[in-house]
């Protein structure tokens, strides 16, 4: 993250300002469902609006994370291994994203 | 050179020396949090995309997060998500210059712990509401 100190610090603030009202609908949404039985939970997960929120906020919060591990990273390790693990985080970042949008479009634009 | 001893001088002071305080716990604990999220985001994801493919990829998934053991991750979820968010707003709250001095970042800080604990129980009497 050397020379990027301040476009890192933006992006950790303005992705932590998009997932406040994300993590507040996440935290309402699915506590309404608690108990949900498989079909109930497809019928839920299923609607346009519901997939594509969740697929934000895992992608925001795979965006975040990033930043965050590669912040421990930089604490922690010292070693020729530090570029490995935050090459590691990004791609794990990338699948968790791309898993998040994948799924959405299965669930309420593939049908 | 390289055969002399180490000098005997004195270290930077480390975690051991520093008396703890409300706002170094709730920074350790922010990190922690932070690290746990990161498992509960790919779970997270795991969960949805099983859901995705359909009825018999859920099944067993559905059946782990009925459990005991779902349930407890589940709990260490919204106690982490909550924490987070809550210590978040800090940061942005710090960010805007105010909040800083150390007798207001200790109340702050203790302010997160109660309103954590009290906000994850609202959450689990609601879903237990829900789920009967």
């Amino acid at each position: 993250m050397s020379h990027k100190g301040t476009s890192t610090f933006i992006a950790m603030r303005a992705s932590s300002v998009l997932l406040l009202p994300l993590v507040v609908w996440f935290i309402w949404s699915v506590t309404a469902h608690a108990g949900a039985s498989a079909a109930e939970t497809r019928v839920w997960l299923s609607s346009p609006v519901t997939a594509v929120l969740f697929a934000l906020l895992i992608a925001v919060s795979a965006y975040h994370m990033r930043i965050g591990l590669n912040e421990v990273i930089d604490d922690y390790i010292y070693s020729s291994a530090r570029g490995v693990l935050k090459a590691l985080n990004a791609l794990a970042a990338i699948l968790v994203a791309g898993l998040g949008f994948y799924s959405a479009y299965l669930l309420a634009f593939a049908g | 050179m390289a055969d002399a001893p180490p000098a005997a001088r004195p270290l930077s002071p480390h975690l051991q020396i520093w008396g703890w305080t409300a706002s170094m716990a709730a920074s350790i604990t922010n990190r922690a949090t932070g690290v746990a999220l990161y498992g509960g985001t790919i779970l997270l994801a795991a969960w949805f995309f099983a859901a995705a493919l359909g009825p018999d990829a859920y099944a067993p998934v559905g059946a782990i997060v009925g459990s005991w053991f779902g349930r407890i991750v589940l709990f260490g979820f919204a106690w982490a998500l909550i924490f987070h968010t809550l210590n978040g707003l800090r940061h942005l709250y710090w960010d805007t210059g105010r909040g800083l001095a150390p007798k207001t970042a200790s109340m702050t800080a203790w302010a997160t712990y109660a309103a954590s604990f009290i906000l994850t129980l609202i959450v689990v009497l609601a879903a237990n509401g829900a789920a009967s």
